[in-house]
């Protein structure tokens, strides 16, 4: 035969049918992702918060344990009077009047002046100025309390260089301490920082530990099937059969000696997993009577092999959004067993022993509570709508539509 | 059918076996006994104290002694409370904690269910978007958030419930709304999407095809397929109040059970630990088999002992 009867074609691309780009599964789940909107919000927030966590607390110029005596108890508004150019008095819940500059910086306290104070009145006299050269400053609390001084619809007065103050005038935001302080004095902002971190800290931990488990487990049951599965399951519904709380409150006051953080991490990794590895062990049932695990196994796959390479990619979908779901509920238990007082140790702080610690003075101080439990519920959220996202994004149920 | 209830009767009596033996074990090797103290007890009443709760006998002695306890309801003395044991604990505890979960679940039941419903048959109009915004705000803020915020602006702010105590009809309304937020949040969200999931089904459109009135589509035919998943959850919810209860008991200061439980694990009073886990086990188990045998009254496609 003479080479000549072969010809080339020329390569028509144009006769071709120009195909979309084939799409993988995680490519045409990111695809889908990218669309939901209420999932992107989630994962931004995600990243937002975990910035938060992680950088915050090196950017603000306290330190999470740093107890600042003169500003205890120093709310995220303040209510104040504006008394000269520049000079403004806050006068705080527990009756310490604060120095606040016009845009809200808090720069002093003038403390009382000891040798007049008039206790039975309430009358007291602080000095605003240097040792030698000051203006008195008079709070006057009487109102409650003298006969002669009833019938006013206020009950204190400030007087400052003459002039008397009623109520506040004014309301600014708080710049030095934008979340305000505990009653230890301690930078609110800078320990919600700190205690996202840790919960977000323990959260992945046991939730890496748990999926690692859970994976392991689920997939040696799934896969072997038969009397092992059976067993492996049983002691999975022996332990799933107590609400799962109970064993890590029971693992939390076994190990109390260790470090909180730690047992926090080993309590909750030693029990979530039975969840996972139900799951996976379901995907697993399903998976390995398809044709490729038949024709791995065919070909001499060893079975380790076979679960790690070709069964556990393919349940991947539906193990991340289980991950996904687990991270908040870690850290919901998380603040859970902090509020009941088996959390991490102090000095360290998670945003539920925040959460818990602001309780005593709640009513005074509602805003020791509101941001710690804010950021708890942004947390929640923000993975719930990631999660769902990845479910409508990654089931292959819907993969039609 | 029998011979299936036997089973599982047998088969939770067989976890609560294994349960109780964890909690003892986990329970005995904490080092430190119950009565450590900061300053260390003489040794003539440690001793005297070791005697008679049994503390100095043989391990399997003593856990032989508690399972022996358990089979007569005996649950032994409490560590702490002197001269108090567990079944006392427990028994001025439950009732108070008992009634707060029942009106939760009942609250969850009457509202979640419906709102839920409603929701799904107004699938994108206001009305599902304010049930589902309230839903999703209910999963996410945490019980003791919710009951502080109770206390805050329902006690605190407008003084018209009680802050503490369970004293007054009224002082159930916080407890009760604390504790049944996330279940009712979550039940209104399932029963939407399982409603919603079952109005697609084919027997919804030949209903509709045969010229069934709308409510009796609706009221007949979808509400019940629809109810399966979340009676399956309804179960074991009850004690996942009671376990949540831990927390809103401190908060309102409930003389409950959950409020004990909290105590004891501050005091180390390890008796009432496992006293009173035992209990919830046990609790929680007969739920379970409860919700299961009642699944095959409601739904007669599930047959018992055939699953899995």
């Amino acid at each position: 035969m003479a080479d000549e009867r072969f010809v080339f074609i020329k390569d028509n691309t144009e006769d071709m049918e120009t195909a979309r780009p084939s799409l993988t599964y995680w490519q045409d789940a990111w695809r889908r992702l990218k669309k939901n909107k209420l999932a992107m919000i989630g994962a931004f927030t995600i990243i937002f918060v975990l910035l938060f966590g992680l950088f915050g607390p090196s950017l603000t110029k306290y330190s999470y344990s740093d107890q600042l005596n003169k500003f205890k108890n120093l709310p995220p508004r303040l209510e104040i009077f504006n008394v000269d150019e520049n000079l403004n008095f806050h006068l705080s819940n527990d009756y310490n009047i604060f120095l606040v500059t016009d845009n809200g910086e808090v720069y002093d306290r003038l403390e009382p002046d000891k040798n007049q104070r008039d206790m039975i009145n309430k009358i007291y006299i602080y000095k605003y100025g240097t040792e030698d050269n000051y203006e008195e400053v008079i709070l006057d609390f009487s109102y409650n309390l003298l006969p002669s001084k009833q019938g006013y619809d206020y009950n204190f007065t400030i007087e400052y260089d003459g002039v008397v103050y009623t109520q506040p005038n004014d309301k600014v935001f708080n710049r030095t301490f934008p979340f305000g302080t505990d009653d230890l004095g301690r930078d609110i902002l800078t320990r919600v920082m700190y205690g996202t971190r840790i919960s977000l800290m323990i959260a992945f931990i046991a939730t890496l530990v748990n999926l690692l488990i859970g994976v392991v487990y689920g997939s040696i049951s799934g896969f072997e099937g038969g009397k092992v599965d059976e067993f492996m399951m049983r002691i999975v519904d022996i332990i799933n059969s107590v609400p799962l709380i109970l064993y890590v409150i029971l693992l939390m006051v076994t190990f109390k000696d260790n470090d909180g953080l730690t047992n926090i991490v080993i309590a909750l990794s030693t029990v979530y997993w039975v969840s996972m590895a139900r799951l996976v062990r379901g995907q697993m049932l399903a998976l390995k009577e398809q044709e490729f695990v038949l024709a791995a196994s065919v070909i001499g796959v060893p079975r380790y092999k076979i679960i790690f390479r070709h069964l556990i990619p393919n349940a991947m979908g539906p193990i991340i959004v289980s991950m996904t779901m687990m991270i908040p509920s870690a850290v919901f238990t998380e603040a859970f067993l902090s509020f009941i007082g088996l959390g991490v140790s102090a000095p360290q702080a998670s945003l539920g022993t925040l959460a818990n610690n602001s309780l005593t003075g709640l009513l005074t101080y509602p805003y020791q509570l509101f941001f710690p439990a804010l950021t708890i519920a942004i947390i929640i959220l923000a993975f719930n709508f990631l999660g769902d996202g990845l479910r409508d994004a990654l089931d292959p149920r819907l993969r039609k539509g | 059918m029998k011979g299936y209830y036997a089973k599982r009767i047998f088969s939770a009596l067989i976890t609560l076996l294994i349960i109780t033996t964890l909690t003892f074990v986990m329970m005995h090797s904490i080092p430190g006994g119950p009565f450590t103290r900061e300053r260390p007890v003489p040794a003539e009443i440690l001793r005297t104290l070791n005697e008679k709760y049994n503390l100095d006998a043989p391990i399997y002695e003593q856990y032989f002694d508690y399972l022996k306890g358990l089979v007569t309801f005996d649950l032994g003395p409490s560590y702490s409370k002197i001269g108090t044991t567990v079944n006392d604990l427990i028994i001025s505890g439950f009732p108070a904690s008992a009634k707060i979960g029942l009106y939760a679940t009942i609250l969850i039941v009457l509202f979640g269910i419906p709102l839920g419903i409603v929701s799904a048959l107004k699938q994108n109009k206001p009305i599902d978007y304010l049930v589902m915004f309230m839903a999703t705000l209910g999963v996410t803020v945490p019980s003791f958030v919710m009951a502080t915020l109770i206390i805050y602006f329902f006690a605190g702010k407008l003084g018209i419930l009680p802050s503490f105590g369970i004293t007054s009809p009224l002082g159930y309304i916080g407890p009760v709304l604390a504790l049944s937020g996330y279940s009712l949040s979550f039940v209104a969200r399932l029963t939407r999407s399982s409603m919603l999931e079952v109005l697609r089904q084919d027997y919804i459109r030949t209903a509709r095809a045969n010229g069934l009135s709308e409510f009796k589509v609706i009221y007949k035919h979808a509400i019940k397929n629809a109810l399966i998943p979340v009676v399956t959850y309804i179960g074991p919810m009850v004690a996942t109040i009671l376990t949540g209860s831990f927390v809103i008991e401190k908060i309102f200061a409930v003389p409950g059970m959950g409020r004990y439980f909290v105590e004891s694990v501050g005091n180390r009073d390890y008796t009432t630990i496992t006293g009173i886990t035992v209990f919830y086990a046990a609790f929680y188990i007969i739920m379970v088999l409860f919700v299961d045998i009642a699944y095959g009254f409601i739904d007669p496609r599930i047959k018992l002992g055939k699953e899995k």
